[in-house]
């Protein structure tokens, strides 16, 4: 199974000044000052199942923006619900990244209750128009412009490595700089 | 058309949304609430999001305002009380106004009686996590009221909760 960082990397070379990007606490966020990232990122480092409705809000807000939502399987799992209200809003601009290890990475690597959750068959239960599962680098990169080039609710779940050695950095920004710097032009 | 002159509550409240520039109203009704989204959807200028849980609510209303709207969540008392981690987690911690529109289910104009021990502890835990709010007044310039609020919102850049009653929406 690919680790986060690559398909993380992959995935924020794929984004323009056009785009924006909302991050989910944990990993992605503590990546991200890391990486060169092109569009307006927000990056959360708390409020776990928030970047989704964040996304949601900015995208119905921002209807010329492309917004990419990155969630990990412990947040959504907290609030699965969430995808009906997007359904529900059909934004033709938001893409949710998936990420799906089993873990609550970010709080200590313990594993998720141990229920064999179908997030595709569940996403598309919820309405959602567009939904793939993605198991490798190459797989991202196709799957993301086929999201994007959707016009319609979109979800990419992904599977992701865990490795709870896997060298993350630690949070870099604090949240009044995250929310000063961000804006969409 | 002047504020005075609207029929309802209702049509005041939302008149004041309109006049403060919200662009975004995202609700989990309940009765009360249910009839002021009515309302909002007959805005031109306000899009209403149906949300099927209070605190994705407050998370989307923070998505329109980071984006450069603004956002309003309107909600029962029941669900704010969903809403602690949301509030401190995002609202508090990124410092991003907020405006709540919260039925107060339970007061003493409250006739079910099943709401009481919602509105037992609905001031008390607002003082708690320390949320300023206001009691609307129907009694007064309802638009207004609503405007004070989302400005103090704007200028703290944090949450303001107006508590209303069914009978403000009549």
């Amino acid at each position: 199974m690919t680790a986060r960082k690559l398909l993380l990397e992959a995935l924020v070379g794929m984004l323009g000044p056009d785009d924006v990007l909302v991050s989910c606490l944990g990993a992605n966020s503590r990546y991200l000052p890391h990486l060169d990232v092109r569009a307006p990122a927000f990056a959360l480092c708390d409020s776990m199942g928030a970047a989704i409705p964040l996304a949601l809000g900015m995208a119905l807000q921002r209807p010329d923006r492309h917004v990419v939502a990155l969630e990990g399987d412990g947040s959504l799992l907290m609030c699965p619900n969430v995808l009906a209200t997007v359904a529900a809003a059909h934004p033709s601009n938001l893409t949710a990244l998936l990420w799906v290890n089993g873990h609550y990475e970010s709080s200590g690597g313990q594993e998720l209750p141990a229920a064999p959750v179908d997030w595709t068959s569940l996403a598309k239960g919820f309405g959602i128009a567009h939904v793939e599962r993605v198991g490798d680098l190459p797989g991202l990169c196709a799957a993301f412009p086929r999201a994007r080039a959707a016009k319609a609710p979109a979800l990419l779940v992904v599977d992701v490595a865990f490795d709870p050695n896997e060298p993350i950095p630690p949070y870099s920004e604090r949240p009044d700089e995250i929310r000063a710097r961000f804006r969409i032009a | 058309m002047s504020a005075t002159s609207l029929r309802s509550g209702a049509q005041r409240v939302v008149a004041g949304l309109e006049a403060a520039g919200v662009t975004l109203a995202a609700s989990v009704p309940d009765t009360w609430i249910g009839k002021l989204m009515a309302t909002v959807r007959a805005s031109r200028t306000i899009r209403a999001v149906d949300a099927a849980r209070e605190e994705e609510a407050v998370a989307i209303a923070c998505g329109a305002a980071l984006a450069g709207g603004r956002g309003a969540v309107l909600i029962q008392n029941a669900g704010l009380f969903n809403c602690g981690g949301v509030l401190a987690g995002l609202v508090d911690l990124y410092r991003i106004p907020c405006f709540f529109i919260v039925s107060y289910r339970g007061d003493r104009r409250d006739p079910v009686y099943y709401h009481e021990p919602k509105g037992r502890v609905t001031e008390p835990t607002l003082a708690a996590w320390q949320l300023p709010y206001a009691i609307a007044d129907r009694t007064g310039d309802l638009t207004a009221q609503v405007g004070r609020g989302i400005e103090a919102a704007e200028k703290s850049r944090g949450p303001f909760v107006l508590l209303i009653s069914g009978e403000d929406l009549e």
